[in-house]
């Protein structure tokens, strides 16, 4: 591979020289900086373009080692919120369960990007986009089906204040039966699974209670405080759908943190791969070259006292 | 004194559970004292911008930026 780049790298110089009758197995014409001249008919490898070209790869893979610290210290900050944060809705799912299968009229998809999900024929469904990225991608295939986006979330580490403004928004202005946010699920640095939560309206939570199965025990809990059943679900499902988007935003950066460190690393790996390879291409082009100069030198000895 | 579909106050007044549970907790981190006050305080603000589409045509997008005065 080094061996193509140098090839490439003496075709860009070949306009210089004229063309010669021996053909050199590897060797670039000499490149104007190098100052050996040899007799007519001899080529030097340039190692002054190895050496540039080992000093850039050197300044690269610096640069990715860096990016690969800074990726795993914003990790390790993201990460203890993260696993916090999950003691949020834990809760709920106890409670309400989880439920991707329900039946729903209506669905609203929130997401950052990268997923798409198929609905069958009946069902509508209506985006939330959060992003810039997902902006992108999403603009392409489902224009007329994007309700809202939300994008220059960066400016402020994310906190659960700014989640829930947020989720407030989204509940204001749309109408759903089920919400399903799509993120990707932080496993460890190197696993992340795409993942979809449901957090279902009140309406609907009452229909599958009726229905039986795991909601079907809410009418058994006490309800006190004075409130009625229809409310404590409703505010229940606000504040479930905006812990959910907590945890779900926290995993996606998790995730993206984690992304972003391997490849650093293996693009680290990679630069050093290709460094040792060029190092022995240097070292042997300059042995070569001080082979040809002593062959030179005995050999107009010799003939001199011969 | 309350109808039969007792609404809280909050509720009536177009608040979301989620809105009022934030506004409680802006009170609360109100009453922390100076150094720990400020930095709970940095850890509340917002900043997005949010555009709806109707029938796959953007409208204008708005700035959302609260500060925490509010």
């Amino acid at each position: 591979m080094a061996m193509a780049a140098l090839r490439r790298e003496g075709s860009r110089f070949a306009p210089l020289l004229s063309p010669r009758p021996i053909t050199a197995v590897r060797s670039s014409p000499l490149a104007p900086s190098h100052e050996d001249e040899g007799p007519i008919g001899v080529r030097y490898i340039s190692t002054q373009v190895v050496r540039n070209r080992m000093k850039s790869v050197k300044n690269i893979q610096k640069i990715t080692k860096a990016m690969k610290m800074v990726a795993a210290s914003k990790l390790r900050a993201i990460q203890t919120k993260t696993e916090n944060s999950r003691g949020l809705w834990q809760p709920f799912t106890a409670l309400l369960g989880d439920l991707p299968s329900a039946d729903v009229k209506k669905n609203v998809v929130i997401s950052k990007g990268l997923h798409k999900l198929n609905s069958g024929p009946e069902k509508e469904t209506k985006y939330v986009i959060l992003g810039e990225k997902a902006k992108a991608q999403l603009i392409r295939d489902s224009k007329k089906d994007i309700e809202l986006i939300m994008t220059e979330l960066q400016k402020n580490p994310l906190n659960y204040t700014q989640v829930s403004v947020l989720a407030d928004e989204i509940l204001k202005n749309v109408e759903y039966d089920a919400l399903r946010i799509v993120f990707n699920k932080f496993q460890s640095v190197v696993s992340f699974v795409p993942t979809v939560s449901t957090v279902l309206s009140p309406e609907i939570v009452e229909r599958e209670a009726e229905s039986g199965g795991k909601l079907g025990d809410l009418d058994s809990y006490e309800v006190e405080g004075g409130e009625t059943k229809g409310e404590i679900l409703q505010n229940l499902a606000e504040f479930q759908f905006s812990c959910v988007m907590f945890n779900a935003l926290l995993e996606n950066a998790c995730s993206e943190q984690g992304a972003r460190m391997s490849a650093m690393d293996s693009s680290s790996r990679n630069a050093g791969d290709m460094l040792d390879r060029l190092t022995l291409t240097y070292n042997r082009t300059r042995q070569a070259s001080i082979t040809t100069e002593l062959i030179e030198i005995i050999s107009g000895a010799s003939a001199l006292e011969g | 004194m309350a109808s039969n579909a007792a609404v809280p106050f909050w509720r009536a007044a177009g608040m979301t559970y989620i809105t009022y549970s934030n506004i409680c907790a802006n009170l609360v981190r109100n009453c922390l004292k100076e150094p720990h006050k400020t930095e709970a305080l940095t850890r509340e603000k917002v900043h997005f911008s949010i555009s709806k589409w109707t029938d796959g045509k953007p409208e204008k997008p708005t700035v959302r930026s609260d500060s925490p005065e509010e």
